[in-house]
């Protein structure tokens, strides 16, 4: 009798520990059960709330405006007054393939603080894991008055004549001299598309910082010289200073 | 006998009194949204008047962004015509000698063709009188930029001691008991009395009606005219980074919104402009950026009005400027300047003539 009793409760015990709980396993989800061992694929998530910082550097220290003080690869010594420019196409990606554009065109000057942090609030969560934008505008987008509205006209307007749409970037300052004032606008000129994409990896999805490291685009592969001559209509200039970009001028983290 | 007679007389009268409302109830307007709603009215008896006006669309000219236009102060035909009226009234300063009109005429750009103008007092001012083109797309307004609106532009003025020198207690006042300006204002505004607010407010709703979008150029960009040689020849120029006269001046509009330090003056400068507005030594010496449409007739040029022609203009910028901390890395070569031949800055000249709107400066 007292065995009969021990298997009973034997089996009882045996069918109770075999009863998996199904829910969702998946801890930073809102509905996450503690208790589920067996994922019932109906997670859900808090959206998320995206944070871009823009941050620039000149030779690995936080760029400071105005200052002689920098040198590039033809040793010029150099100041930056200005810098400006454009990133469009800015979009997160998940390792299976699905893209959310967080903004077509974003305006970023170093002079207005509130263009140095993009904020895209309530995005559906994804598990991204990477982040790609475009330098610039692509040959879809830099058409002339195609943003008129947008905070980077009129001052950032290309003319006609070098084939129209907007410039890339207005990085400028004065070198050497304080009487010698360089103008290292890109853009696409003469009809020809030196915007460029890059894509990289991303571990916290809130907080995203764009870092764009200024003195690189005077150097590797190629050494650019600062000029006080126009070089928006020079496209071996602008060929260079666009694959110095692509190389290491961005990087994110 | 007498105590029941009162009682009785009174029950009497407060049953005719209670009778009374309901018998003959107060009829009038009884829309909350009608110039006469009346507060008493039970009854609509039909004599509702609502305030009506009518919307002006701003036909936004081809090239230029939506015009600024705040959404308490949207453009009436009403509102245009009473600002249109002040504009032009010399009740708004303090000897009732000058209207605003007096130193911004359509004959110049409204602008006026002094260095610097004269207030009722006869003080000087030491800025040049702005011009005022298309100041719909202005974000700011000044020299110096500091009225962000046109609304808050047009307070200065006319309380300014070396310009117009009145108050604005002053001015409502003469407003308020004038024959014609309080039914103008209530047709515009629907208000009963004026006040400071509503007068800037239909100033800035007529100067967003000085649209300039019809000159030689804009002709020749719609394919109705052809340029000349020279002035073709000038418009690549403007357009090159050899003159570099685009990177402020761009766009249909013909200027940035932003504001430069053009080269000058040496340190230590005369007027701070944006500088001292900001408090920030950077901005020192830098100016609003004019639009050049209509340039021809709006000399002297510059903040200060220091030179009286456009070919002094262009020889300024053709000499390279002067050095200064906050002198705009855009004039590249200082000293040096753009080295353009005689030709070329006598084209560069007339491609500036061809931004001439004759119907803007009312002289077609």
């Amino acid at each position: 009798m007292k065995n009969i009793f021990l298997i009973v409760c034997a089996i009882a015990l045996s069918l109770s520990a075999c009863k998996k709980e199904e829910g969702c396993i998946d801890p930073i989800a809102i509905n996450y059960n503690v208790d589920a061992t067996l994922d019932n694929g109906d997670c859900d998530y808090a959206p998320i709330n995206v944070f871009i910082h823009f941050n620039h550097y000149v030779n690995d220290t936080a760029l400071v405006v105005n200052e002689m003080t920098y040198t590039n690869s033809t040793n010029d010594i150099y100041s930056i007054q200005t810098l400006r420019y454009l990133i469009s196409d800015i979009t997160l990606h998940t390792d299976n393939g699905i893209e959310t554009l967080l903004d077509e065109v974003h305006f970023i000057d170093i002079s207005i603080d509130s263009t140095l942090i993009l904020n895209i609030p309530q995005i559906n969560y994804q598990n991204y894991t990477s982040i790609s934008f475009t330098m610039g505008l692509d040959s879809i987008k830099n058409i002339t008055n195609l943003f008129l509205n947008e905070n980077f006209f009129p001052s950032f307007v290309w003319p006609e004549f070098l084939g129209g749409g907007y410039h890339y970037m207005q990085l400028e300052g004065d070198f050497n001299t304080v009487f010698n004032g360089y103008a290292t606008h890109t853009g696409g000129t003469n009809g020809l598309d030196f915007s460029f994409n890059k894509t990289f990896q991303i571990t916290d999805i809130d907080n995203i910082n764009i870092n764009m490291e200024i003195a690189n685009w005077y150097k590797n592969p190629e050494a650019f010289e600062l000029t006080t001559d126009g070089i928006m209509g020079d496209i071996n200039k602008q060929t260079i200073l666009k694959s110095n970009g692509i190389k290491d001028v961005f990087s994110v983290n | 006998m007498k105590l029941g007679t009162y009682i009785f007389l009174g029950i009497i009268l407060l049953f005719v009194f209670s009778c009374k409302k309901d018998l003959a109830p107060i009829s009038g307007c009884t829309d909350n949204t009608a110039v006469n709603f009346n507060t008493n009215a039970i009854t609509d008896d039909g004599s509702c008047i609502f305030f009506n006006t009518t919307p002006i669309t701003i036909e936004t000219p081809s090239g230029f962004p939506n015009m600024n236009i705040p959404s308490n102060n949207p453009m009436t035909v009403e509102g245009v015509a009473l600002g249109n009226k002040l504009f032009h009234d010399k009740i708004l300063s303090g000897n009732e000698m000058q209207a605003c009109a007096s130193c911004h005429l359509q004959s110049a750009s409204f602008s006026d063709t002094n260095q610097f103008s004269a207030g009722i007092d006869g003080f000087l001012g030491d800025r040049n009188a702005s011009t005022l083109v298309n100041v719909g797309w202005n974000n700011s307004n000044f020299w110096d930029g500091r009225a962000s609106s046109l609304e808050e532009q047009a307070y200065d003025p006319i309380v300014n001691p070396i310009e117009m020198n009145d108050t604005w207690i002053n001015i409502e006042m003469k407003l308020n008991a004038d024959n014609e300006y309080p039914t103008l204002f209530k047709n515009a505004f629907n208000i009963d009395y004026i006040d400071s607010i509503h007068v800037v407010m239909a100033i800035a709703q007529f100067e967003r009606t000085l649209i300039s979008a019809n000159s030689k150029f804009d002709k020749y960009l719609r394919g109705e005219t052809q340029l000349t040689s020279s002035e073709l020849g000038g418009y690549a120029i403007f357009n090159s980074e050899k003159g570099d006269c685009f990177h402020c001046h761009g766009t249909q509009m013909f200027m940035d919104n932003l504001f430069h330090n053009n080269g000058l003056d040496i340190e230590p400068f005369t007027d701070l402009g944006l500088g001292k507005i900001t408090n920030n030594a950077s901005d020192n010496a830098k100016f609003k950026t004019p639009t050049l449409r209509n340039i021809e007739f709006s000399a002297p040029y510059m903040h200060d009005g220091r030179f009286s022609t456009l070919e002094e203009v262009v020889e300024h910028y053709n000499s390279g400027g002067e050095y200064s901390l906050t002198v705009d890395p855009l004039m590249k070569k200082l000293g040096v300047g753009l080295q353009l031949t005689n030709q070329e800055k006598q084209d560069l000249v007339a491609f500036l003539r061809t931004l001439t709107d004759s119907d803007f400066i009312g002289s077609n």
